[in-house]
């Protein structure tokens, strides 16, 4: 069976891969069948160009491909995320997710006045996470009639507030745009050694786990989910880990990867290739296809075999 | 000013005017799309316009009930778009007030840098408790502290800019537009604007407006020319003169009047339940501009209507047809050359800020019929020389400012 392939890229100057070749690269991998690339805030200590401003340039070229963006809770407010984000994925007609990472506040959700700033790390992402899973919902598709006729745009009566109030943050919402086709964006946990099983099981459609903590990750998920009202197939348990296929046999290399996967009971793999440009493209050609990745022939979230449209628990 | 106008296209949803989205023949919920976005842009290069613009705001207006919104984040937008076109510029109107400076700094250099330093940033203040409570307030501070923070703000992000030594941009960084025509709105633009928005009614005035700018920019030590005035112009063309009056009309007819009086009452800021249609609107109700709180610029111009024209309230719903305060030109386009030409050569702009009545097909008509009678009169370009949108512009690059905020006052702004 296929399994879900996401490939790590940070587009850049110096050790990054430049622009131009991560066209190249979204190219390859739409014909590949990668799942989605997951673009990079850095990579190596070096900051990438914004994950953002990327995807929306990569998916306006190479549309058949999913796009996952890293957005730190440092300097974003929830709102702006949220929307941002969702954007992304209405122009990508549901191929979108974004890998919440960890982080401290932003200028605008600090000066609040009754916001506190000092929430742990753990915690701050736990609300933020509920705050864009809310947001993403609180406009239905429905809700959008455009009915020329009765003069509405918005049926209004469908279209609900958020009013969420957490010690790190106060949105009320809703945006201003309709929910993604594929229910909601994917919402990524990729730091869940920092974060904590318990929120990760909360909202995370996804979690990647780092090779050496990998073991052991699908029983504290399961355990976590159960705690949460969620089941073990409403979230993709990713493996992620470092790949040099220039310098490595990639038949090989595919081998020890899916015994991998069985191993640790993994739904799919995150390769970071080495090597800058010429690292991607040989991951991308020579070890994607070896691996039977399974492409987003239609949206993100069915191509990681996650519930189409997953309800947010209470 | 350079020998040759200056135009952008602001892809406002369906249209200017409030009952654009109605229009016959339009697809009503084309500008929830993106391709709406990116297929105008593409057309808009084809016409060899300097830029298209993105007006934007991080709430969801309540008259969305009736008339189509901003509903997508501009750079999302700007960014297919760049990978969709070659030289056009990419303008986009992000808030001061709600965007956390440090990030926006990185996010909107980095989108310069992977467009080949094509962008611009309209740098906007945001009014009204709908916004303020999407980010943890119960309103908006007031105006005099939203335009310091502003202040402070564009001086942290251009620096930062300036400062850059990676993913630099061929255009150095960044263009800064500004609109607003409040006093501290004027100020900000002359200190730190090189593109200026503007919404003026009248040729003497909006003449004024440009030389008030200019000066000021003077004062500031900036170079007169390192500005370009765009006041905003709306266009209804037609074939024949009767034709665009009749399409003008179309307009007001398919206007829903609920949205109309809803978005009067939110640019004066009060209600106008109970006011005689058939009268003016009384004058005690009507505050200085200085005074008001939301959007100074449009109550402004409100005002300004009322003042001269002295219209019933049924009039004046008429006249603004919705749309927000920017001058309506009804005509050929050979009539709307001749207006646009007047404008340039009295010095009231140095081109213009276009919104087309209907989108896509009102814009069809101004590139494909319009833009050509200003290239036959030498007045637009008929191929791009640069690449930039500071070549395009003719704008250089000068030193980023400093001194733009006055320290001490902002600690209240929180």
């Amino acid at each position: 069976m296929s399994i879900p392939i996401l490939v790590g890229l940070a587009v850049g100057e110096g050790d990054l891969v430049p622009l131009a070749e991560a066209s190249e690269v979204a190219a390859a991998a739409q014909a590949a069948g990668v799942t989605a690339l997951r673009l990079l805030d850095s990579l190596g200590g070096r900051p990438a160009v914004d994950p953002s401003v990327v995807a929306g340039y990569l998916a306006g070229r190479h549309g058949d491909l999913g796009y996952v963006v890293d957005v730190p809770t440092s300097h974003n407010a929830p709102y702006n995320t949220a929307r941002r984000v969702l954007s992304l994925d209405r122009a990508g007609a549901g191929r979108v997710g974004v890998a919440l990472r960890a982080g401290g506040g932003d200028e605008v959700s600090d000066g609040s006045a009754r916001s506190a700033p000092d929430v742990p790390v753990d915690e701050r992402w736990a609300e933020y996470a509920e705050v864009l899973t809310r947001l993403w919902e609180s406009f239905p598709r429905a809700a959008l009639v455009g009915d020329q006729e009765r003069a509405i745009v918005v049926d209004d009566t469908l279209v609900r507030r958020i009013d969420h109030v957490s010690p790190a943050y106060r949105v009320a919402g809703p945006l201003d745009g309709p929910s993604s086709v594929q229910g909601r964006p994917v919402l990524v946990a990729a730091d869940v050694d920092v974060v904590g099983w318990p929120a990760v099981a909360a909202s995370a459609d996804v979690v990647v786990v780092e090779r050496p903590f990998s073991r052991g990750a699908d029983d504290a998920l399961t355990a976590a989910l159960a705690v949460a009202g969620r089941r073990r197939d409403e979230v993709a348990l990713i493996g992620r880990a470092e790949v040099d296929v220039v310098d490595g046999d990639a038949a090989a290399l595919t081998h020890e990867l899916l015994g991998w996967l069985d191993a640790d009971r993994l739904d799919g793999l995150e390769l970071v290739p080495g090597g800058g440009a010429r690292g991607v493209l040989a991951t991308v050609r020579a070890l994607v296809p070896l691996l039977d990745a399974r492409p987003t022939s239609t949206t993100l979230r069915a191509a990681l075999r996650l519930p189409e449209t997953a309800g947010v628990p209470a | 000013m350079t020998s040759q106008l200056h135009l952008n296209v602001n892809i406002l949803n369906a249209g200017v005017f409030g009952g654009s989205w109605r229009f016959p023949g339009t697809d009503p919920l084309a500008s929830y799309t993106i391709e709406h976005y990116t297929s105008i842009a593409r057309k808009a290069e084809a016409a060899k316009l300097d830029a298209v613009f993105l007006a934007d705001g991080p709430s969801l207006d309540p008259s969305t009930t009736h008339r189509t919104g901003n509903n997508l984040e501009p750079t999302t937008v700007l960014a297919r778009v760049a990978a969709q076109t070659e030289r056009i510029g990419l303008v986009a109107t992000l808030s001061s007030s709600y965007n956390d400076p440090v990030e926006l700094a990185r996010r909107l250099g980095d989108l310069d840098h992977v467009s080949g330093g094509r962008f611009g940033w309209n740098v906007v203040t945001t009014a009204g408790p709908v916004a303020a409570a999407n980010f943890g307030r119960d309103g908006e501070p007031d105006h005099g502290l939203r335009y310091r923070r502003a202040a402070r703000f564009v001086e942290q992000v251009v620096a930062s800019w300036a400062e850059r030594d990676r993913h630099v941009s061929p255009q150095g960084r960044p263009v800064v537009v500004q609109a607003g025509g409040s006093s501290d709105g004027k100020r900000l633009a002359s200190r730190v604007g090189e593109v200026i928005f503007s919404a003026e009614q009248d040729i003497e005035k909006a003449a004024a407006f440009r030389r008030e700018l200019r000066a000021g920019a003077a004062e500031f030590g900036r170079d007169p020319d390192e500005l370009v005035v765009l006041p905003g112009l709306s266009t209804v063309l037609g074939s024949t003169e009767a034709e665009a009056a009749a399409r003008r009309e179309l307009l007001d007819e398919v206007l829903p009047d609920a949205y109309a009086r809803g978005r009067l009452a939110g640019q004066l800021g009060f209600d106008l339940d109970g006011l005689d249609d058939d009268r003016p609107i009384p004058a005690h109700l009507l505050r200085d501009p200085d005074a008001a709180g939301g959007s100074q610029t449009f109550y402004r111009v409100v005002k300004d209507i009322i003042d001269r024209e002295n219209p019933t309230l049924r009039q004046l719903l008429k006249k603004l047809s919705g749309g927000g305060g920017h001058r309506i030109v009804v005509g050929t386009p050979e009539q709307v050359a001749d207006d646009i030409e007047r404008w340039y050569r009295h010095g009231a702009a140095d081109g213009f800020n276009v919104m087309p009545d209907v989108l896509p097909s009102g814009f069809d008509d101004f590139a494909d019929q319009l833009v050509p009678e200003l290239q036959r009169r030498g007045l637009f370009r008929t191929e791009y020389e640069g690449t930039t949108l500071r070549d395009h512009l003719g704008l250089g690059l000068p030193g980023a400012p400093t001194g733009v905020w006055e320290h001490g006052a902002l600690e209240a702004a929180r």
